[in-house]
């Protein structure tokens, strides 16, 4: 099933290698990469949360899904263990994931298996590609194929790509593009199968592509045609089925990520951004006590930071300044610092984060001090080690 | 980053030409970003690999039956090479046994760990070549990995060589696999050596198969080692995230294949560069800003967001913003800001800021100008501790506690590793396809070497505990002291009572010791350095026995410049200390103490000694570390005893132009020294025994080819008849394996004088470990003690005895240190050389102790 592999290495290396008797067609970006970037154009437009990969093979196409924000759980299947076990690694998170993380959870599997096995783990899922894969199926397994992706499966979206025929008359004497393929397409084969499928299954499909055709060839089409199958309403029949079906396939591989739904990360997080915002306004007053010093009529905080913002490499932001002006601002007692939490709150990233001051006094629990009624942020006004 | 680097590092990036630039920044800007973020997961293990065959992808045919573990050079994990050098077999003494046999038996845990291969166990080493060739090493890797020949062996391969290890059936073998386009590949894959389980290739196939290992294990490898990221150790007042790790590897001890595994961890920081910088804004003025933030920045070592990499900073360009454009790879321009949010989904937030600027070691070609990548800071973590930290305690507080584990928690963290690599699937399935076994953990037993007598004047006593002997000597007196009578303080006006408080302490303290001390004249100045130097200039002159002076802060211009004066331009012993030290209640008088035994060591005292039943021997510490400000020039330190006593010492220091950590000046610094021992005693040392510190990994063929012969030379030139017998003998601190001492159902730390000769050692040298310090909180790292030359041909329990005795001399601390006392006094002087002289202290202070 899978070929994406061979054929992004190969491209990789001379584009589309051919024996040069015709002129060599170049497709810039490579068309392999086109195909994995019209994928993701269709995530980040639809932003689905659950997609499938079908015939992942050396999980090129998922590596570059796992960096889009929207979603959150991430398949592949593909018959080739070994290509799986040894590039699954890939898509393990890095140590960055770790010190900075995303905002949605995200789950990445392997599977091991025929994507014309009935497997229940991959259903309820918003997209599923099929990119290069049909054109591998002797006609028995293609005609399994829409009952189980269709049929069974029923993401609410489906892209199925595979190479256009008609486009092969440019390319020199070549009968298919792989040796594995068991059949190549002109558009008017594959939208006859595709509409069949789609009316079959309760889908509607649009035909589109990728790879333009040279000038003067425009007739050909598509050096790889596309068909995007969106189902229409009425689902929710088969959301029961969810629990009782099979598990087929064998699990290569599985990750997830750190995200700032975990409780753990986001207490991280939210202490972090809490001591960091404390400590910069510790700072600020520390800097307008001084200026007191030297001038006591003069006394604005805010001046200093308006002073670096014009003509510092390193500016700093300043767009919500308004708001928190509104907030509650902080205040010293003696030799202790302290920082309303109302105040804190209304750092829009830590609202975010946090919601309420309720929730923010949950998250800094016993790590930061907070004073006696648990309204405010309590440090030392001078500490030597400048956190 | 040298000067000159960053000056070519600006011109490439900042080159006007347009078409210059393409090509310059093209690639270099962008550095295979597209292949990092594919490959980073897994480019550990196969970079590990290339690095065995770098030769071979240059084109190196298949014979090369007869080449040498070592011809394949520059890459081989140095640690490893230093294995190479069989030191032991010219050493008649000790080539059937190294082993001592006195003091008592103590059972031990190590960190070892017992790997079992098959008797007949053999790796099988292929060269692999394509037709049609291909560059591509991710495509021949693919390839190879996905024929169906293969899939199912254990096997490492690197694009060119191919470790199996079962036998392919026939010497060569032909397979053809197809790219995606048709085109047959053939891949011939011919069988080149066959290695026995004690090859050193062997060493570098078992330590790959254990990272990989790691990695299955959800660990990520930074640097060297692998860290967990699941359970962090948070100091989030300090920006700091602690991930826990191990630092692992295979290799032959002395009878068995063990792998060796230590607990470490990895400091990150939870700050971007960009947090970094607009911190550094706030803090300080506008027109130093960029000068400071690249002061602050370049040289460390930062991780990025999107991938595993870590890169160093070796320079900031504040005119690349994130919008300005830059080459791909295939050619096309982007901007930064697109480059990102299309690549990885990531919105840059300013838009404003500078880029970092890094150079690419590029691994292939040596020869061929350094590559370049641009870095967003803030999508740059910085890493390790940050550089204000050293002098911050609460924050080396917080780290020490977190990553101190005593004996017990060290123990668990390995039982949890040696629990994972035998219970996890995939970690059980790699070592079984390789044949690997993974065995327990190793016990052995040392030797406790008995408790040294401390001897003083009139009084010889027997510690309460050998850690520590200040109580037990506090009413003895030294064994030699010079009056104090002509002296100097300088102190800051605030610190006039201080001054007092001190003096009068001093006068308690000195005189059961035996060190008389007249009342010094006091000079009051401003609170600046300047003022301090200028008040040294005027009030030295040539009488005066010892300077001392109260500085008002740990500003180090001041202790700097002091320290530079006083010990090379105008050479008085000096003692610098804080007034805030002197300020402590209730610590005053042991500070006074310690205070007043660095001034008799400073003076050219002596203050106790040890039992040395050879009667004509000399020690010798050396050192070699680097010089903090000028990165060609390395620091010598040279320490001898000139007594019999060894209570006595001659110290030398020079500064060397070169990078290596290898001394030149040993010839002169051993004849000097054979010359003051020749003035002292009438005669020449029988014995001299040279303690080498200051080693670093893949040194040792040098120091024996290169440092001994000087040392060697020296002492026959010494003497026409019998020249003394030299050993030398390479001190390492840090070492992988751990030692703990069972008692009861837990571990401590094993007792002082504890000596491991056997199972942890190696075969190939006459070796043995020492624990003569206390580690009070965590683990005590045990010192090794490598004896390359020995002609004095003493017995080993001997030597260790000896070695022991030495640790109890060091002068400024009443106790067992973890070296021998002539190392540390070495280690003392380079760092003082290194940290604040930066040239080279004057030869009238070379019979005192000046820098204690």
């Amino acid at each position: 099933v899978a070929e994406n592999n061979m054929e992004c290495n190969s491209v990789v290396d001379g584009n589309v290698e051919e024996v040069p008797s015709k002129k060599v067609i170049k497709f810039n970006p490579p068309l392999y990469k086109q195909r994995y970037q019209f994928v993701k154009n269709l995530v980040e437009q639809h932003q689905p949360k659950k997609v499938a990969d079908l015939g992942c093979g050396d999980v090129c196409l998922l590596a570059i899904l796992k960096y889009q924000k929207c979603v959150e759980e991430l398949v592949g299947v593909d018959i080739n263990e070994g290509k799986l076990k040894w590039n699954g690694s890939r898509l393990s998170p890095c140590v960055g994931d770790h010190l900075d993380p995303r905002e949605l959870d995200l789950a990445i599997t392997l599977y091991h298996g025929s994507v014309l096995e009935k497997d229940c783990r991959l259903l309820g899922f918003d997209l599923a590609a099929c990119i290069e894969l049909i054109e591998h199926f002797d006609s028995e397994d293609l005609g399994k194929f829409p009952e189980v992706v269709f049929g069974y499966m029923s993401p609410t979206m489906i892209v199925i790509s595979t190479p256009n025929s008609e486009f092969n008359s440019l390319f020199p004497c070549v009968v298919f593009r792989d040796s594995d393929h068991k059949f190549e397409w002109n558009r008017m084969q594959f939208q006859t199968w595709a509409l069949d499928v789609a009316s079959r299954y309760n889908y509607s499909v649009e035909f589109t592509g990728v790879g333009e055709p040279p000038t003067g060839a425009e007739d050909v089409g598509y050096c790889t045609q596309i068909g995007v199958f969106r189902k229409k309403a009425e689902a929710a029949e088969l959301a029961i089925l969810e629990h009782h079906g099979e598990h087929v396939y064998e699990v290569v591989y599985t990750t997830s990520y750190p995200s700032l739904q975990q409780i753990n990360y986001r207490r991280r997080v939210v202490v972090y951004l809490v001591y960091r915002e404390v400590s910069r306004l510790r700072q600020k007053y520390q800097a307008s006590l001084r200026q007191h010093e030297l001038e006591p009529e003069f006394v604005a905080c805010g001046n200093r930071t308006g002073k670096f913002t014009s003509d510092l490499p390193v500016p700093v932001l300043t767009e919500d300044d308004k708001a928190m002006e509104m907030a509650p601002q902080p205040f010293c007692i003696e030799d202790k610092f302290y920082v309303p939490l109302q105040r804190i709150i209304a750092y829009p990233r830590l609202g975010h984060l946090c919601g309420n001051v309720e929730k923010l006094r949950e998250f800094l629990g016993d790590v930061i001090e907070l004073n006696c009624d648990g309204s405010a942020v309590k440090v030392d006004l001078n500490d030597c080690s400048d956190f | 980053m040298s000067g000159r680097a960053r000056v070519r590092a600006r011109g490439v990036a900042r080159s006007p030409g347009a078409a210059e630039e393409g090509r310059a920044r093209g690639p270099a800007s962008r550095p295979s970003i597209a292949l990092i973020d594919n490959e980073a997961s897994s480019s550990s293990d196969r970079e590990r690999t290339s690095s065995i065959s770098q030769k071979y992808a240059g084109g190196v045919s298949s014979s090369d039956s007869g080449c040498t573990f070592k011809e394949r050079g520059r890459n081989v994990r140095r640690d490893i090479m230093d294995l190479a050098v069989c030191t032991r077999e010219k050493l008649a003494h000790v080539r059937d046994c190294k082993t001592g046999s006195s003091g008592i038996p103590v059972k031990l845990v190590t960190n070892l760990f017992n790997l079992d291969l098959p008797q007949d166990w053999q790796l099988y080493q292929y060269h692999v070549t394509y037709s049609p060739d291909i560059e591509s090493r991710r495509l021949r890797i693919a390839l190879l990995y996905s024929h169906r020949e293969l899939s199912n062996k254990a096997k490492a391969f690197d694009g060119v060589i191919l470790f199996l290890s079962q036998k392919l059936e026939e010497k060569v073998t032909e397979l053809s696999s197809e790219t995606r386009r048709g085109n047959s590949v053939k891949m011939t894959i011919t069988l080149t050596r066959e290695l026995p389980a004690s090859s050193p290739v062997c060493i570098q196939v078992f330590n790959i198969i254990f990272k990989k290992i790691l990695q299955k294990l959800s660990m990520y490898q930074i640097g060297r080692n692998f860290y967990k990221p699941s359970e962090p150790v948070e100091i989030p007042q300090h920006k700091l995230s602690l991930w826990p790790g191990f630092a692992i590897s295979v290799s032959h001890f002395e009878s068995k294949l063990l792998l060796s595994a230590d607990v470490s961890y990895k400091i990150l920081r939870t700050e971007t560069v960009l947090e970094f910088m607009t911190d550094l804004c706030r803090k300080t003025s506008m027109s130093c800003f960029t000068q400071t933030c690249e002061k602050q920045l370049i040289g460390l070592i930062v991780l990025t967001r999107y991938n595993n990499k870590t890169y160093r900073i070796d320079d900031i360009d504040w005119s690349v913003k994130p919008t300005h454009t830059f080459r791909k790879r295939d050619g096309t321009e982007t901007t930064y800001v697109d480059y990102y949010k299309q690549q990885y989904d990531i919105t840059l937030s300013d838009l404003n800021q500078p880029v970092l600027v890094s150079l690419l070691k590029n691994k292939k070609n040596y020869n061929s100008e350094a590559r370049m990548a641009h870095l967003i800071p803030e999508l740059c973590f910085l890493t390790g501790m940050p550089s204000q930290a050293t002098s911050d305690f609460q924050l080396m507080k917080a780290v020490a506690e977190e990553t101190r584990l005593d004996p017990l928690v060290r123990q668990q963290h390995l039982a949890r590793l040696a629990d994972d690599f035998q219970r996890n699937r995939d970690a059980r399935f790699e070592l079984e396809t390789w044949g690997l076994h993974f065995g327990c953990q190793m016990s052995l037993t040392g030797r406790v070497a008995p408790a040294e007598k401390i001897i003083m004047q009139d009084h010889i006593c027997q510690p309460s505990s050998a850690a520590d002997w200040s109580k037990d000597i506090r009413t003895c007196k030294v064994l030699s002291a010079q009056s104090l009578n002509k002296w100097l303080i300088i102190c800051s006006n605030r610190a006039e009572s201080v001054t007092e408080n001190f003096l009068n302490c001093l006068r308690r303290v000195a005189s059961p010791m035996g060190f008389n001390v007249d009342r010094p004249k006091i000079v009051k100045v401003q609170e600046n350095p300047a003022a301090f130097i200028h008040a040294i200039q005027k009030h030295v002159k040539y009488e005066v026995q010892l300077v001392m002076c109260i500085l008002p802060s740990i500003q180090t211009s001041y202790y700097d410049s002091i320290k530079k004066y006083l010990s090379s331009d105008c050479p008085v012993p000096s003692q610098c200390v804080l007034a805030q030290t002197l300020n402590k209640q209730g610590m005053m008088l042991s500070v006074t103490t310690k205070i007043a035994m660095q001034m008799i060591c400073k003076l050219g005292g002596e203050l106790w000694a040890v039992e040395i039943p050879l009667k004509s021997l000399m020690v010798v510490g050396i050192n070699v570390c680097k010089d903090a400000f000028s990165q060609g020039t390395v620091v010598v330190g040279f320490v001898a005893n000139i007594n019999p006593r060894i209570t006595r010492w001659f110290s030398r220091c020079i500064l060397q132009r070169t990078t290596a950590h290898v001394a030149d000046c040993l010839k002169v610094f051993m004849s000097g020294a054979l010359n003051r021992w020749y003035r002292h005693n009438n005669g020449l040392p029988a014995r001299i025994i040279v303690y080498r510190d200051g080693v670093s990994d893949g040194q040792l063929k040098t120091l024996v080819d290169y440092e001994v012969p000087q040392l060697l030379s020296s002492v026959t030139e010494a003497s026409s008849n019998t020249s003394p017998k030299l050993s030398v003998i390479v001190v390492r601190k840090k070492g992988m394996p751990r030692f703990l001492a069972e008692t009861g159902r837990t571990l401590q730390n094993p007792p002082l004088g504890t000596v491991v000769d056997s199972e942890a050692t190696r075969p190939e040298w006459y070796d043995f470990y020492l624990v003569s310090q206390v580690a009070c909180r965590g683990t005590v790292n045990p010192t090794h003690y490598n004896v390359i030359y020995d002609a004095n041909g003493l017995k080993p329990d001997h030597m260790q005895r000896l070695t022991f005795k030495l640790c109890h001399l060091y002068y400024n601390w009443m106790g067992l240190i973890s070296i021998p006392a002539p190392c540390q006094y070495a280690r003392k002087l380079t760092f003082l050389v290194a940290q604040s002289l930066h040239k080279e202290p004057s030869l009238e202070l070379a019979n005192s102790l000046f820098y204690l």
